[in-house]
């Protein structure tokens, strides 16, 4: 039951997906589909994927496998983990010691999908990923945050390790303290215009 | 910045190497390019509002983007809240586009509809209503709202039936969900609402949970309670259910009792709090008087049997007693009989006791529906505030009785503004003469207008309809033909002499029991004014236009009236209405501990707690140094139970068994709700496709031995059968819920899987309030 469960879950996923990918791998020309897990072999989430599991940019992703029965820290750990046959379990993005980020639930925000069907079509857009990098005043100033950073406290969790989309992976996650070069925006205005036409 | 823009910046990152593009994110970057112009978050104009949905009123700010909403996030500004959303909040914005939003006014034709204009559907409207009056008077109208009514949809409709109809068959979708605490507050310290607020949960120390699967359908107030838990390890978290919940998974303590017999282990923790010396005998000597009502059950009944099938007007008879005679009262609730009722282990009984008796710790008591939809619902709400009232621990943070809504206006509408078919605004009654007088005085109306016998509540509303004593009903955002309870009694053929108008926003089985149908604006496409369960008032502004020729609820209501000569009722401007209609509103509230902000101060905050005194507002009511009418520097002060001296009434409640219990041919208990995905009937959350994937539709939660027995594993097709009707569901083994032996759990939100078909039209005998969460059934493979 589980089994053919899951199998008509994948299958409709990558029904519903299935047009922004073809585009997608005709536009680079790859040989073999890169599609599914995160992580897994190599092969990084793209952007389509990503989008796929998300209503607009900043909601909670739904949960892209089946339900294992198990606790999910146990493998959305610290660090990540690969799970064989699966693929790589990202880590989580919230702060794991303080506030209302902190809590446990995982469940309350993020839900398994137990069909592809829909109940009625619907003609909702979200807002899509701004893939432009963080603003920077020059070419070699550290770009600015382009997101919220409430619930994504572990910046690790998305710009480092085998889970990381390859334009937002840092190429220096030594450097802990990453809200000490690199700052959140939280407006788009300006506080004063700059002189001239 | 246009798309060329875009990939020059992109081009320009890749050739400074500072970063490179895969191929895939330039043709996904060409995309949004194309689509949205390369827009952020930053860029998107983000106001407030509460969420839609449940009577948390979480904040959340509403990203807009050339007039359609594309993004929400949790609004960390919001005290409510602090930021988090739960995933029905998170996909709020995809509830107002589903392909089949209700456009234009449209009117039963034949066995189809057709096409009208919003002139010809208003003027219908009237001419239905007027001959109804006519022909047979003002109780031949009725109009059933809702707790999702904002304050102007609520105060619209309130002010013309009572006010302009001189009808009070007016009665919000409330009395399904939150009338049992209404009665239960009024009883008590005759004023409606909590005391406490959400601080609560980060004040106390013990959270008690009455038949509450808080993780669920208060996921965010929950995680408060969570994080309060994992910073300090002594908080307590005691689970009371007829089932266990993703709730019991994080509970000190679960409390398994046979359905209905939580009034026996009240009692009961009643019983040892006396015996062991364990009541704050100061507190009741200054703060609490006592109380009791009619207790025989052949008097009181349950509301569906005989007569009462077909109209329920049973009143109480309040008597003065005494701690004594409680005392007395309570001798035979010992834990061992209690627990021959209950199921309950005589140590569980003497735990809670203890919790509740321990005077340095602060509890905190939490309920929702299975306390409200209960056929003694008011007692078991009277009960809960007897814990408290008699330990002292009430009227100070982390040391409350805190009633939870399910509505996002639940409060705010159907009970401050007063839509329930007794009451007017802040806490008055058609019943009262002076209340009458005060409501025509500021509605500047004829004296007299308001008439003094209450109208039906909602099931004898239903059933009057039925029967045709009432003509005409119109239905505001509610759906009714999925939530009545015992649904075969409300089946309708059109053209049977009644006529139904249905106000939503999307086609549901109510619209398709109407006979005439109007779109409605939702949530951001219009302004309004939601209440919370915390008494926290929160206003938005429309942010967007509504599809088609959707209009707001109270403009439909006011255009009606308008053209029933009643238009003195609402003499703003059609253009600017809302804030005018508020502070008239607020005038009821003024002076009596009541008091709303004003409407410049909502639009300015994250709302504002009532009573707000000089523009400050009250977490604490009745409590000396939190509530601005308190005027004693210690100590509680319940200074509205004017009829009880100022004091708190202490309630004595027998326990009375459920209205049907299971036996040979019935052997099942069964129970309903809500889980975590859907909002009531799904008309909103089942076409939002993260949340509709993640719970398609209805199942049956049968325990595991039930089902070996039956021969049933986890997805077989199983056949519930009551006195009422059979439905047929897939089972659901060791799922989130577990229910015990002999019981099983149907949750309501499928509308092709009517479990109301099945429940019965039992209600509570003082708030008229349905109870869906006992009746006797029948299982067996399908």
């Amino acid at each position: 039951m589980r089994g053919s469960g899951r199998a008509r879950i994948v299958e409709g996923r990558i029904r519903s997906g299935w047009l922004l990918l073809a585009a997608f791998l005709v536009a680079c020309g790859s040989p073999e589909p890169r599609v599914a897990v995160p992580g897994s072999a190599g092969s990084k989430t793209s952007a389509v994927v990503r989008a796929d599991r998300r209503a607009y940019d900043g909601a909670p992703p739904v949960i892209a496998h089946e339900d294992f029965g198990m606790d999910c820290n146990s493998c959305h750990n610290e660090a990540g983990m690969e799970v064989e046959g699966i693929g790589f379990a990202p880590p989580s993005p919230h702060e794991a010691t303080t506030g209302m980020s902190a809590i446990s639930r995982c469940r309350q925000c993020h839900v398994f999908q137990a069909t592809a069907e829909l109940f009625v079509a619907n003609e909702f857009q979200g807002l899509t990923q701004d893939l432009r990098h963080g603003r920077r005043l020059n070419p070699l100033a550290p770009p600015t945050i382009p997101h919220k950073t409430f619930m994504r406290e572990n910046c690790l969790a998305c710009h480092s390790g085998p889970a990381a989309r390859e334009p937002i992976r840092t190429d220096h996650p030594e450097r802990v303290r990453c809200r000490q070069c690199h700052v959140p925006v939280e407006t788009g205005r300006l506080f004063a215009s700059p002189a001239g036409p | 910045m246009n798309r060329r823009d875009l990939l020059q910046v992109l081009g320009a990152t890749t050739a400074t190497g500072v970063a490179a593009f895969s191929c895939g994110d330039r043709d996904e970057a060409t995309r949004i390019a194309d689509r949205r112009d390369g827009r952020s978050d930053v860029d998107l104009e983000w106001k407030k509002a509460p969420c839609r949905y449940c009577g948390t009123g979480c904040g959340v700010e509403v990203g807009v983007d050339e007039g359609r909403v594309v993004a929400v996030r949790g609004d960390e500004a919001s005290p409510v809240n602090r930021g988090l959303l739960c995933v029905k909040g998170y996909h709020l914005p995809a509830f107002l586009y589903g392909e089949d939003r209700l456009l234009y006014p449209r009117l039963r034709d034949g066995d189809g509809w057709k096409r009208i204009s919003w002139d010809q559907a208003l003027d219908l409207i009237a001419s239905k209503y007027q001959e109804a009056l006519d022909s047979d008077g003002p109780e031949s109208v009725a109009m059933y709202g809702s707790g999702q009514w904002t304050v102007f949809d609520g105060y619209a409709a309130t002010k013309w039936f009572r006010g302009g109809l001189r009808s009070n068959n007016l009665d919000p979708n409330a009395r399904l969900c939150m009338a049992s605490a209404v009665t239960g507050f009024m009883t008590q310290f005759q004023s409606d609402e909590p005391m406490g607020c959400y601080d609560d949960f980060e004040a106390g120390d013990d959270f008690v949970l009455w038949g509450n699967n808080m993780a669920e359908m208060h996921p965010v107030l929950f995680s408060r309670i969570l994080e309060n838990k994992r910073t300090n390890p002594g908080v307590r978290i005691i689970d009371i259910g007829t089932r266990r919940t993703p709730t019991t998974d994080y509970a000190d303590l679960y409390v398994e009792i046979v359905p209905g017999s939580d009034l026996a282990l009240a009692n009961g923790i009643l019983h040892v709090l006396f015996r062991d010396r364990k009541l704050d005998r100061a507190f009741i000597e200054e703060n609490v008087i006592f109380k009791r009502g009619v207790e025989d059950l052949d008097e009181i009944g349950w509301g569906c049997y005989g007569d009462q099938a077909e109209s329920y007007g049973f009143q109480d008879r309040p008597q003065d007693a005494s701690l004594e005679e409680m005392r007395r009262f309570l001798d035979h609730y010992t834990p061992e009989h209690v627990s021959e009722i209950s199921g309950v282990p005589p140590a569980q009984i003497e735990a809670l006791a203890q919790i509740y008796g321990e005077r340095d710790r602060g509890t905190v008591s939490l309920w929702c529906m299975g306390v409200n939809q209960h056929t003694r619902g008011t007692w078991m709400n009277n009960l809960i505030t007897d814990l408290h009232l008699l330990t002292g621990k009430i009227g100070r943070p982390g040391a409350n009785p805190f009633s939870l809504t399910g509505q996002p206006s639940a409060c705010g509408t159907a009970r401050e503004v007063g839509t329930l078919a007794n009451r007017l605004p802040a806490d008055m009654v058609v019943t009262n003469e002076a209340h009458r007088a005060r409501a025509e005085e500021i509605w500047e109306i004829e004296s007299g207008t308001v008439p003094p016998k209450p109208g039906y509540h909602t099931l004898d509303m239903f059933r009057a309809f039925m029967r045709g004593d009432v003509k005409v009903m119109w239905v505001q955002t509610t759906n009714p033909w999925v939530t009545i309870p015992n649904l075969h009694r409300i089946e309708r053929k059109p053209d049977d002499g009644r006529f139904l108008v249905v106000s939503d926003i999307y086609p549901t089985p109510t619209t398709e029991a109407a006979d005439l149908v109007l779109p409605a604006a939702a949530w951001v496409e219009r302004e309004g004014v939601f209440g919370n369960s915390e008494r926290r008032t929160q206003q938005w502004e429309k942010m967007i236009e509504p599809p088609g020729e959707a209009r707001e609820d109270a403009w439909q209501i006011m255009e009606v009236a308008k053209r029933m000569g009643m238009g003195h009722l609402f003499p703003w401007p059609e253009n600017d209405w809302h804030e005018p209609m508020f502070e008239e509103y607020r005038r009821f509230t003024l002076g009596i501990g009541k008091d709303l902000a004003s409407y410049q101060q909502l639009r300015e905050t994250r709302g504002m707690l009532w009573p707000v005194v000089d523009g400050k507002e009250t977490r604490y009511r009745y409590a000396a140094g939190h509530d601005p009418y308190v005027k004693k520097s210690e100590g509680v002060h319940f200074y509205k139970a004017k009829g009880y001296g100022e004091r708190a009434a202490c309630w004595i409640r027998p326990y009375h068994p459920p209205a049907e219990v299971p036996d040979g041919d019935y052997p099942f208990w069964l129970s309903t709700g809500r889980i975590l995905e859907h909002w009531h009937s799904g008309s909103m959350t089942r076409r939002v496709k993260q949340l509709h994937q993640a719970a398609p539709e209805a199942y049956v939660e049968i325990n595991r031995a039930d089902a070996q027995q039956l021969g049933v594993k986890s997805g077989d097709r199983v056949q519930l059968t009551t006195r009422r009707g059979k439905l047929e569901l897939t089972a659901r083994v060791d799922g989130r819920g577990k229910p015990p032996r002999g019981s099983v759990f149907v949750p309501f939100f499928d509308e092709h899987r009517l479990i109301n078909r099945l429940t019965l039209d039992a209600m509570d005998n003082i708030s008229k309030e349905p109870d869906y969460k006992k009746c006797a059934v029948r299982v067996e493979r399908a």
